[in-house]
């Protein structure tokens, strides 16, 4: 893992003092509620419905053991003894004081971590694939140079006032788990025929009321030029970008409406100029100081199989059952990557409590090589698991309620805060969650409806992505009353696409069951070995509409 | 620009020595301020003026569709230019931040780049970065407030238009 050094001390340290001067400020009334507002969302502060929230950075979804015992720590002392880990790899805390929260950055800052830039229309929190450096297949551990853009991107002087938001996603596999294609910017590590490494850079992807998938603006910047085009992409955008109305001023509406021809043409011009300098080329000792940070663990070398592990799924049909759904492959032989699933039937999706998050904690310090990792779709993994240990790691999520067997089956849903927490939505996102878990809860049944993404937003602004869900649902509000649109055949991966929303909205009391026929008509329908989504794919909507809506 | 300002230039506190100059309005020899529309339509005889000149870019109104003006539209004319004033119409629209950037590193102006309309405390630090050096701020902002504000973090991550390097350089400064 990346390590502070000096330098990222002082700058931290720096900006906890310079918050603690704006909130000592905003108390006193020398600055505006409206003036400071923009500042305390560069530092991660949002106003909510009942409170103020903050929103921690966990830079592409990676923790060390301290740093998560810390955030148990803070569940505990500034919170109401939980935490909720978010679609970026974030983590938030609902309940903190305003007053109290420089010292909490201040803890913060003791484990090299902070809430720089986690909202604002700023460049956000980079994140990335949560199985890097696990997971065979990769062209290069992403989180190498997602740490480089970490460091170029904060306190960005000319980008920490754009239009609107900025978020940048990397993956260095070609399954894609980071949704790099729903980003502003997303990158893909590659390697080129001379064995270079360079990115593939898909620009304009989002969510929001006005969903599209990133167009390809390059397939391969050098290494040492990313720099220079990112700051050409983010330059293009700040000078051209709309600020006359919020809901267009995302990067995907400036190429949406330029045109994607156009657009390359504007950043390639920009680029030509920036690069030119070779400022922005980061010294190789650089590269490789912090290359190093991620160099692999030391893994034994071990038999593909253990013994102990078989002789454990024989004996244990729940521990078969949930390495059935949660454990993957990991590339060194005698190792999985372990998936703890934050949706227990009926749970709020993502939260955790404070001892939850000690003992995934100590789990990481004794089994994993001290490392966690936070995934987008609101999970959490132990990345470096010996096949041998990973009963004894099962064992210990099951006593915390931490081993629900259900990734990426229908249970496993992403689901905004909503209206229970948020004061933009128009309906409840989290009980809906539950109940769908709940009525599905059985896991044979869901592990027989296999891979299933259902992805869930209280408003339009899409936090729950809904868009990209194989079953989406919005929340939408008419006339005081919350209803429910579906949406089918999102994808969030390599394969990206948007929902087609099925027809006319559902209420609170027909939804489940909306789902539920929705869920049967592809049982029905599928043909061997077909996933959900393949077989939306290809019988496409009118199966399932004229299930949804038959008199 | 508001009414009650006060001017820092280079880190000291300057007299203001410009007048704003209105489209319509004739110019004497004394240092001006004209519109971007002025300087284009009026260039020949800006030219041959005797007195500094100096060119304010409008940005855009609140609530209106229209960006702002073009800081490349001033290449042909930075020969002419004593100084340049971005107009931040409030101080969450940053795009003054790459025009300024623009001025410096692409068209390589030299003179005095001022930053005008809401300049606000927290806003300064990343204006200066941006080759600022010039700002009409609040008088209730004074100069040791001001370097304060520019003081409050003592490094960089990223090169910008000041003498700064960045973290990702400056380790392995040779």
């Amino acid at each position: 893992m990346y390590r502070y050094d000096e330098f990222d001390h002082q700058l931290v340290a720096d900006r906890v003092a310079q918050f603690r001067g704006q909130v000592e400020r905003r108390v006193a009334g020398e600055i505006t509620e409206d003036a400071f507002k923009p500042l305390r969302l560069m530092n991660g502060v949002y106003l909510q419905l009942h409170a103020y929230m903050l929103r921690v950075a966990i830079p592409y979804g990676t923790l060390s053991s301290k740093q998560m015992h810390k955030l148990a720590d803070i569940a505990r002392k500034y919170d109401r003894g939980y935490g909720h880990f978010t679609t970026r790899q974030n983590i938030q805390y609902n309940w903190p004081a305003l007053d109290r929260i420089p010292d909490l950055l201040e803890e913060l800052a003791e484990v090299e971590m902070h809430a720089i830039q986690t909202s604002g229309n700023c460049i956000r929190n980079v994140t990335s694939d949560q199985y890097a450096a696990a997971i065979a297949g990769e062209v290069e551990d992403p989180r190498i140079i997602s740490e480089i853009i970490r460091q170029w991107s904060t306190f960005h002087p000319e980008f920490t006032y754009l239009p609107r938001k900025f978020k940048i996603a990397v993956t260095g596999h070609d399954n894609d788990r980071a949704a790099i294609k729903l980003h502003d910017i997303g990158l893909v590590v590659k390697k080129n025929d001379a064995g270079d490494i360079g990115y593939e850079v898909h620009v304009g992807g989002g969510q929001g009321r006005t969903p599209f998938i990133a167009k390809k603006m390059a397939d391969f910047v050098p290494k040492e030029s990313l720099l220079a085009y990112l700051e050409a992409v983010m330059r293009v955008y700040n000078m051209l970008g709309r600020r006359d109305n919020s809901y267009k001023a995302r990067i995907k509406i400036l190429v949406h409406e330029t045109g994607e021809a156009e657009m390359r043409r504007l950043i390639e011009e920009e680029f030509a100029k920036v690069d030119a300098s070779k400022m922005l080329a980061v010294p190789q000792e650089e590269i490789e100081r912090i290359s190093a940070y991620f160099a692999a663990p030391a893994f034994e070398t071990l038999p593909a199989e253990s013994a102990g592990f078989e002789a454990a799924k024989a004996e244990d049909a729940d521990f078969a059952r949930w390495v059935r759904a949660n454990l993957v492959a990991h590339k060194q032989d005698g190792y999985g990557i372990v998936n703890i699933s934050l949706k227990p039937i009926g749970g709020v999706p993502g939260d955790a409590t404070d001892v939850q998050m000690d003992a995934v904690a100590e789990l990481a310090a004794q089994y994993s090589f001290d490392e966690v990792r936070v995934t987008h779709e609101q999970n959490l993994v132990l990345p470096h698991v010996k096949l041998d240990d990973v009963k004894a790691v099962y064992d210990v999520l099951a006593t915390q309620g931490l081993a629900t067997a259900n990734l990426g089956l229908i249970s496993d849903a992403i689901a905004c805060p909503g209206l229970d927490y948020c004061n933009l939505a128009n309906a409840r996102s989290i009980p809906l969650a539950q109940e769908i878990s709940e009525r599905f809860a059985d896991l044979d049944r869901q592990y027989d409806i296999g891979e299933l993404k259902v992805k869930i937003s209280g408003c339009i602004n899409a936090c729950g992505h809904h868009h990209v869900g194989h079953i989406g649902i919005l929340g939408v509000d008419k006339k005081g009353t919350e209803f429910y649109q579906i949406s089918l055949g999102g994808a969030a991966d390599e394969n990206a696409s948007i929902g087609q929303i099925t027809g006319r909205a559902f209420t609170e009391e027909t939804i489940v069951d909306a789902i539920e026929t929705v869920v049967t008509t592809y049982t029905d329908e599928r043909q061997d070995g077909e996933r959900f989504i393949d077989t939306f794919n290809r019988i496409g909507m009118q199966p399932f509409k004229e299930r949804l809506y038959a008199e | 620009m508001p009414s009650e300002y006060h001017l820092i230039i280079d880190g000291q506190t300057a007299d203001e020595s410009w007048v704003y100059v209105d489209d319509e309005a004739a110019l004497s020899d004394a240092p001006s301020i004209v519109s971007l529309a002025r300087l284009k339509a009026e260039a020949d005889s800006l030219r041959a003026r005797n007195g500094k000149l100096g060119v304010v870019l409008a940005a855009d109104g609140e609530g209106k569709t229209s960006l702002g003006e073009d800081v490349h539209e001033l290449a042909p004319y930075l020969d002419m230019l004593s100084l340049v004033s971005l107009r931040f119409p409030i101080y969450r629209n940053g795009r003054g931040y790459s025009a300024a950037r623009i001025l410096r590193e692409q068209l390589g102006f030299t003179g005095e780049l001022r930053a005008s309309g809401e300049v606000l405390y927290d806003q300064l630090a990343m204006m200066a970065r941006c080759g600022i050096n010039g700002f009409e701020i609040a008088a209730d902002i004074s100069l040791e407030t001001f370097q304060t504000a520019l003081g409050e973090l003592t490094g960089a991550y990223q090169p910008a238009a000041d003498k700064q390097r960045g973290a990702l350089w400056a380790r392995h400064a040779k």
